[in-house]
């Protein structure tokens, strides 16, 4: 096994790891050594192909397709340099003071947490899309919706340079989405930082991290040689999400009783709708999401954003297969999509465990409160397709395979609210939040309001695994503001925090 | 060899021909192309997942001789849809879950191909705006 000193570590390289890599990235100027091990390859600009199942491969866990413990739902997590960010769609929202109340955190305000974040949009181009970049599958949701009275706003985006071409969640193959592989990474490297790619991190030892870079045929070469090691530091900082952080942390050995490490884990599960219209609109081309409606997250728990998926991802989200199916699916350019999110709540049992073998399991139980908020989201989204003109819309919780216009006013009898089967309808997470949750009690959480690890001083979390409920928004805007909090904890405490002798 | 048993290949054709049934018109390379893909999906998952998808194949295979008295490949396309349909909404989630991650691999192995964009109406381009902005001048 190779040794390795460094005074900072970073585990992974998304929202959380790049930010905490550029906030301290100026320590280099003074000396210090200062790593993030990614997992994820970093991809050369010609293999961001915006082919589906190839990049899936290359840049999600499980291709994309990782499932829970019970199966009945997969999770989106992106592996690659810039983590997440590099497959989300760019949607830069603000958490709002409610839901940080609700969140409970002493000591982190929605004042600070609202200027770190204001940061951020503005380091990451975070703007509103011209009108003329607006596709029909955008604007029609918002006229659906402002046809119904229902509260529909624009996404603000961290873009620069796009050209629409609605693959953002197979990496952007024209790099004009801001995530940290286009900002904070290369920023921080430019100031000294060391960005180690295809590096697994095995587990944490006493102010130690164990890791292996493997050889990949994609991608730059790692910055380190194939082979083991042993990376000593005077700080380490977890950032590998909210599966891969608390899973990490897990299969070490730390040196404190953590008994809420992995619980309370929330994703806002989601599913995808789809309506088919008569005549040809505008869907894939152009950015694939530019609304979102909250105006039933207070009353029903959910959310709709627009989407546009890719052929593949589309087929699994219909229910049913065989002739009805093929033709819904042969009609690519005639179709209206919308995400429903469900607003989860934080539940100890929802958890990240390790199993025998050391692998990752996710077990996630569905209460009735968000089944329900589905199928509410899935009839209030019939509502919106059908005021914005659609022929007919497919409900995975209605019995038939389509709902005709003609029935649109038994929308509420047509999609039942036991209609959602577990196990025969797509639902799928890509904000998986949780698991090394803020709070100052040991006992209900792991880290403080600093993202410092309770009892393990040189330990720190910076990912969306710190939430300690769920952001009932697009969370990486949110992430990068607490890792800049986290970094600034780091910063002020470094110089009491010193290296295992060796 | 990969991960699927040379003896649920032909099953697994028969499934996609069912699932998705513009994949029997498909010619023998692109049928290998499909079940490449699968194969290469589940190479990459633990040898236990490996095992499960064999076994449930092999459910779906044998079940409808409790029904039909013969095995799924000697049904009539009508049979084996209704047997499908039954997986599809079996009384206990694990069975719907097994029939969902075999649709899901066939549909991916279908959908998931390059040139099956020109088929479904789907064109992609990296510079969707011009297309955009050219409609919106007509």
């Amino acid at each position: 096994m190779l040794d390795r000193d460094a005074d900072v570590v970073i585990i992974g390289s998304g929202a959380g790891g790049g930010t905490v890599a550029r906030e301290l990235a100026p320590l280099c100027r003074d000396g210090a050594r200062i790593v993030v091990l990614e997992a994820g390859p970093k991809l050369r600009a010609s293999e961001f192909t915006g082919r589906e199942v190839e990049m899936a491969r290359r840049l999600y866990v499980d291709d994309g397709g990782f499932l829970t413990e019970d199966r009945a739902m997969t999770l989106a997590i992106g592996r690659a340099y810039g983590g997440s960010t590099l497959v989300y769609t760019g949607t830069s929202l603000t958490i709002t003071e409610p839901t940080l109340e609700r969140w409970g955190v002493p000591g982190l305000t929605h004042s600070d947490v609202l200027q770190r974040s204001q940061k951020y949009l503005a380091d990451n181009n975070v703007h509103l899309l011209d009108e003329e970049d607006l596709n029909d599958n955008n604007r029609l949701f918002a006229e659906g919706c402002r046809a119904l009275g229902y509260r529909v706003e624009q996404f603000p985006l961290n873009l620069k340079g796009c050209t629409g071409s609605s693959v953002c969640n197979l990496g952007c193959p024209n790099g004009a989405k801001m995530g940290t592989h286009r900002v904070q990474l290369p920023e921080a490297e430019r100031q000294g930082v060391t960005v180690v790619t295809n590096c697994g991190v095995d587990r944490i030892d006493d102010r130690a991290v164990v890791a292996t870079v493997t050889e990949r045929s994609d991608g730059e070469p790692s910055a380190w040689a194939p082979g083991a090691y042993r990376v000593r530091a005077r700080a380490v900082v977890v950032s590998g999400g909210a599966i891969g952080s608390p899973a990490l942390m897990l299969r070490s050995r730390l040196p404190a009783p953590l008994p809420a490490l992995g619980r309370y884990f929330t994703c806002h599960p989601a599913l995808i709708l789809v309506a088919q219209h008569d005549r040809p609109i505008t869907n894939y081309a152009g950015h694939p999401k530019s609304f979102y409606c909250d105006h039933f997250a207070d009353a029903d728990g959910f959310l709709l954003e627009t989407c546009m998926y890719f052929p593949f991802t589309t087929a699994k989200s219909l229910t049913g297969f065989g002739a009805e199916h093929s033709r819904l699916m042969r009609a690519m350019d005639r179709l209206q999509m919308i995400l429903v999110l469900a607003i989860d709540p934080p539940d100890p049992d929802n958890r990240v465990l390790v199993d025998r073998n050391g692998r990752t399991v996710v077990r996630y139980s569905f209460t009735d409160q968000v089944t329900r908020s589905l199928v509410l989201a899935m009839r209030a989204s019939a509502r919106i397709f059908f005021a914005a003109g659609a022929a007919r819309v497919h409900a995975p919780a209605s019995p038939r395979f389509f709902i005709e216009a003609g029935d649109a006013a038994r929308v509420d009898e047509l999609i039942p609210l036991d209609g959602l089967v577990l196990g025969k309808v797509a639902i799928a997470s890509a904000h998986p939040m949780g698991g090394c949750r803020m709070g100052s009690n040991q006992t209900e959480s792991v880290t403080d309001s600093w993202g410092q690890v309770h009892g393990v001083p040189w330990l720190f979390v910076a990912d969306g695994s710190l939430f300690p409920r769920c952001a009932e928004i697009n969370p990486y805007v949110t992430i990068m503001a607490l890792a800049d909090r986290v970094a600034e904890g780091v910063r002020r405490q470094l110089p009491e925090l010193r290296a295992l002798s060796s | 060899m990969g991960a699927i048993p040379d003896s649920q290949r032909d099953l697994l054709r028969l499934l996609a021909a069912r699932l998705v049934p513009e994949s029997a018109k498909l010619s023998r390379t692109e049928h290998s192309e499909m079940l490449a893909l699968i194969d290469q999906a589940l190479a990459d998952r633990p040898a236990g997942m490996q095992r499960q998808f064999s076994l449930f194949l092999r459910v779906l295979r044998w079940a409808p001789v409790a029904r039909y008295g013969r095995p799924i490949d000697r049904l009539t396309p009508q049979q084996q849809d209704s047997v499908l349909r039954w997986f599809q909404d079996f009384p206990v989630q694990v069975i719907r879950s097994g029939f969902w991650g075999v649709r899901t691999l066939v549909m991916m192995s279908y959908y998931g191909r390059p040139e099956v964009g020109a088929t479904i109406g789907y064109h992609p381009s990296a510079n969707g705006n011009a297309v955009l902005h050219a409609r919106s001048r007509r």
